[in-house]
């Protein structure tokens, strides 16, 4: 007993702020209240009532972050309990950022659970958790939370990918997303153990406070921790060379959960990157910024040409997902306040961008998520106009052009890379937009090109997807007349809807116009709106971003 | 280290022990090689007909997944109940907190039916309330048959017919 | 047996630094031919017995390292509650079948991955050889008093790593939920409860029907479902 009290006074408990975690507490809490009801009503919790809780966790997790951004404009960033948490302008942003973006993948959800017969409050339960996973990663200031982190947002994606059960793509897109997911972690792990045998500390502030006092003569551990740690982010953030799971991932996941993905990890991951590389590891600049100088090179190029011959939408989005992942990492190339401001604008413009583009998507989709094709898309001005237009609005905001939000971000990353003489990767940058307008362009074009032109586009040779030839084959679709092809599952759904399962190609027109849920529409409308509005007059947003930036610890 | 000596010793008495074991049943086993009717299953005596499951049932996996959580909770009380004294009150909410939404997993896996061995009830849409077999079941009366949650005997039939 | 003794005792005494690395040595070993078995074997089951070795030998080096809590946990938690749930997964999936390890499904892609893998792990011993190692100078649980381990322990993890520990607890949960939505046959829209007869039953919901499915002989969950009715298969008994 004697040295248990002499103990007893080194023990100084940490304080806790607990408004500087209240978003990811509400976010966690909505998570557990949704598990607790369906645990414990006896009948299964409806589709909606999920939505409804996960909109208002989000909702309140978001008004807690506003809460919040007047409390570190008033008191200036500091970090909580026990340094473990950041409490700054920029873990603010991440924390109102998820939120909203949860709460647009949700109502998209909806009617995506609704169509495909998925019942249970799983779905909603695990995207609340790993958005709350994102937002850990946002406001982390210790490596091991960022794995924590990291790990809650992963593994709720890896069974979100999984969700559609009735497709076997997805749980093929969940097992490839799993595997080399799980493999990413581990080397990000090894990376943090090895950055613990170089500084002594897993704390980001201990960490620069070390670097920062010593000149670090053989750095050579040190190097090959930077170096794991980048692996790990640049597969979170699908990077090339890392990003070989993201287009099949993004092609088999459920369409609302591509767009949460491409979106809420993609944020956190960045949220991350940018505190541990630009803010704690800023003394090693020379150490990591050439690596990212040719991640961000080699995902601009290899995103927007790759990209070029997908057939698929989903595929291009990911690959177009990826030439967005190597804009974003010009401004943690940049590293410096601009950087940092310009990368979070640009994540913000790209998390609504993404997410309004995957709910069009979902919706066009149609049952089983089979009709993602690019010929699905033809003809699509005709049948739903307005659809059309917030698609059309969605994707030349991801192609940058100008009046919309996508431009100034585009513009934003490659300034402060020039400002830092990063010519080459700015030029290179410039290009790949270029590239990528192309893409973007092809589908905008082919939703408004009429039924029966389509072979004059410079695209008409490459080959048509599988479902496209399968349609094509099927007598009845050279005839015109829609029918269903014969599915071994088909007897066992007798409400199949006939119409999402027409085969695509000849009969295209004959799908008519697929069905909107009111909520999807409200996503849509809000994301095209954002889209526009912020790209007319994007002050707000961009003073946000700045304010952000500099309350960064 | 010392403390660890009775482990090695252990440690190693125990691989001589296996090691012993293996030579001696060389030594004193019979040399004949075995039947087929000896190597066969037993099964009471009787040929056994169909192959033993080789896959498990899924519940397994769940009543796993309740011993790891819990292991990795006790894990983490035990650290705790050391220092409970110099951590207080503090201390005991932490915990409380930890616990309490790691019970809210296990509730979720109880819901699941991570217990429900027995025969199972299940919430079926779309069922037709009275099947050829369920009435010859009721009529028949069978005694200690399963019964339905309003304790009527219900149909012994296939699943399909359940169905 | 007590000569053994004798001379493990007086090796201990004489020698400490001997025995640190001979126990090091032999345990490095044992987590390394542990780690290559669970690779190259066949059968996933003896991959599976392999990964215990390995995780016995890393207990043994916690062991070195002075943390017997932090040992025993490592033989509780990984090779015993972990290592039985990859078997349970084996099960499931069938043991009876052999990975068929000659088969290359992208050519060339093994004497790659090796070259790669050594190139990768030359690397990374080559930077941590020329690297400054600064472990130990700034300790995140305080000087040593003498107080036993778990005490630092548990306060590292209510002070420093207090947010962690909690986060750990999310963690877990999704872990379940996550299990547990992937174990679900397609179309999961039973819910199955508890069936007891008795007290303990459950009321009948007038929205929906109860089906008490008798249990099918031999059973398994596995099984192609005959019916919507069956998805959940047998009751496992």
């Amino acid at each position: 007993m004697t040295h248990l009290a002499a103990t007893a006074s080194t023990i100084h408990l940490p304080h806790v702020n607990y408004v500087s975690i209240l978003p990811i507490l509400i976010m966690m809490g909505g998570a557990l209240l949704l598990l607790l009801l369906s645990s414990l009503l006896r009948r299964i919790i409806s589709t909606g009532v999920c939505t409804a809780i996960t909109v208002m966790t989000s909702a309140a997790a978001a008004v807690a972050a506003i809460v919040q951004w007047d409390q570190v404009l008033a008191n200036g960033a500091q970090t909580t309990i026990a340094g473990a948490v950041a409490y700054d302008g920029f873990s603010v942003l991440i924390q109102l950022l998820v939120p909203l973006a949860l709460g647009l993948t949700a109502l998209v959800a909806d009617g995506y659970l609704k169509r495909e017969g998925v019942v249970g409050g799983e779905f909603q339960v695990l995207a609340m958790a790993s958005a709350s996973g994102a937002m850990v990663m946002g406001a982390a200031n210790d490596l091991i939370v960022v794995f924590l982190g990291l790990e809650i947002l992963s593994i709720a994606l890896y069974v979100l990918a999984a969700f559609n059960h009735r497709r076997a793509e997805s749980g093929e897109a969940a097992l490839k997303y799993f595997v080399l997911g799980s493999v990413s972690s581990a080397i990000f792990l090894y990376g943090i153990a090895l950055m613990y045998g170089a500084t002594g500390s897993t704390n980001l502030a201990k960490m620069a406070e070390f670097l920062a006092r010593r000149a670090v003569l053989s750095n050579g551990l040190l190097l090959a921790a930077m170096a794991l740690l980048l692996v790990g982010f640049a597969f979170k953030v699908s990077a090339v060379p890392f990003h070989m799971w993201s287009p099949d991932v993004y092609q088999g996941s459920p369409s609302p959960v591509s767009g949460f993905m491409a979106s809420v990890a993609k944020a956190g991951a960045f949220a991350a990157l940018l505190r541990v590389f630009v803010s704690s590891l800023a003394t090693q600049r020379l150490g990591w910024q050439p690596v990212i100088w040719v991640l961000a090179a080699l995902s601009l190029l290899v995103g927007a040409i790759v990209a070029l011959n997908q057939q698929d939408v989903k595929r291009m989005l990911a690959y177009s997902s990826i030439n967005h992942a190597g804009f974003i990492l010009l401004g943690v190339d940049a590293a410096d306040a601009r950087g940092i401001s310009s990368a979070l604008y640009y994540l913000v413009t790209y998390t609504i961008m993404v997410i309004g583009t995957f709910a069009v998507v979902t919706v066009i989709a149609g049952r089983q998520d089979r009709a993602t094709g690019l010929l699905e898309f033809r003809g699509l001005a005709r049948r739903q106009p307005v659809l059309a237009l917030a698609l059309a609005i969605l994707l030349l905001g991801q192609a940058g052009a100008p009046f919309t939000t996508g431009f100034l971000a585009k513009f934003n990353v490659i300034e402060a890379v020039v400002l830092t003489h990063g010519y080459t990767l700015a030029v290179i940058a410039m290009v790949s937009a270029a590239v990528a307008a192309f893409f973007y362009l092809r589908v905008a074009l082919t939703m408004f090109s009429p039924v029966g032109e389509f072979g004059d586009g410079p695209d008409d040779d490459v080959p048509l997807d599988p479902a496209a030839l399968v349609g094509a084959a099927t007598p009845g679709a050279a005839s015109g007349v829609t029918t269903v092809p014969p599915r071994a599952w088909s007897a066992a759904m007798p409400g199949i809807d006939e119409l999402a399962d027409a085969p695509p190609s000849e009969v295209v027109e004959a799908r008519g116009k697929v069905p909107v849920p009111p909520a999807t529409w409200v996503v849509i409308g809000f994301c095209a709106l954002f889209t526009v509005v912020f790209g007319i007059y994007p002050a707000p947003l961009v003073d946000f971003a700045q304010h952000a930036t500099l309350l960064f610890i | 280290m010392d403390a660890y000596l009775p482990i090695l010793i252990l440690l190693i008495l125990g691989l001589l022990f296996a090691a012993l074991s293996f030579v001696a049943s060389t030594f004193l086993a019979p040399k004949k090689k075995p039947t087929a009717a000896k190597i066969a299953p037993y099964e009471c005596g009787i040929v056994p007909e169909v192959e033993p499951p080789s896959r498990f049932p899924v519940r397994f996996y769940l009543v796993a997944m309740i011993f790891i959580i819990f292991d990795i909770e006790v894990v983490f009380l035990y650290p705790w109940a050391v220092i409970f004294r110099q951590l207080g009150s503090f201390g005991l909410v932490e915990v409380v907190v930890f616990a309490a939404v790691v019970f809210v997993a296990f509730l979720f896996l109880i819901s699941n039916g991570a217990f429900s061995w027995g025969p199972v009830v299940r919430l079926t849409p779309g069922v037709p309330a009275r099947t050829s077999s369920s009435t010859i079941a009721r009529i028949s009366g069978r005694p200690g048959g399963p019964v339905t949650a309003a304790g009527v005997p219900v149909s012994t039939g296939t699943p399909g017919q359940a169905a | 047996m007590t000569a053994l003794a004798t001379v493990l005792l007086w090796a201990t005494a004489t020698h400490p630094t001997l025995v640190d690395a001979g126990t090091f040595s032999v345990s490095a070993a044992l987590v390394i031919a542990g780690a290559i078995g669970v690779i190259v074997a066949r059968n996933p089951v003896h991959s599976a017995l392999m990964l215990i070795m390995t995780l016995f030998g890393v207990a043994v080096l916690f062991l070195l390292l002075q943390d017997p809590f932090l040992a025993v946990v490592q033989v509780i938690v990984y090779a015993g509650a972990i290592v039985v749930m990859f078997l349970f997964v084996i099960m499931f999936l069938g043991v009876d079948r052999e990975e068929n390890l000659g088969a290359e499904k992208l050519r060339g892609q093994r004497p790659t991955s090796v070259i790669l893998a050594a190139a990768s792990l030359a690397g990374l011993l080559i930077l941590g050889f020329v690297g400054h190692w600064t472990l130990g100078a700034p300790h995140v649980a305080g000087p040593d008093t003498g107080a036993p381990n778990v005490n630092l322990l548990g306060q590292s993890l209510f002070t420093t790593y207090l947010f962690p520990f909690e986060a750990t607890a999310a963690l877990l949960i999704i872990a379940v939920v996550g299990a547990v939505a992937l174990a679900r046959r397609p179309g999961g829209e039973q819910k199955v409860v508890d069936a007891a007869p008795g007290p303990l039953a459950p009321e009948l919901d007038p929205a929906s029907r109860f089906v008490v499915t008798p249990p099918a002989p031999g059973g398994n969950e596995d099984a192609e479902p005959s019916g919507p009715g069956n998805q959940n298969g047998g009751d496992g008994s």
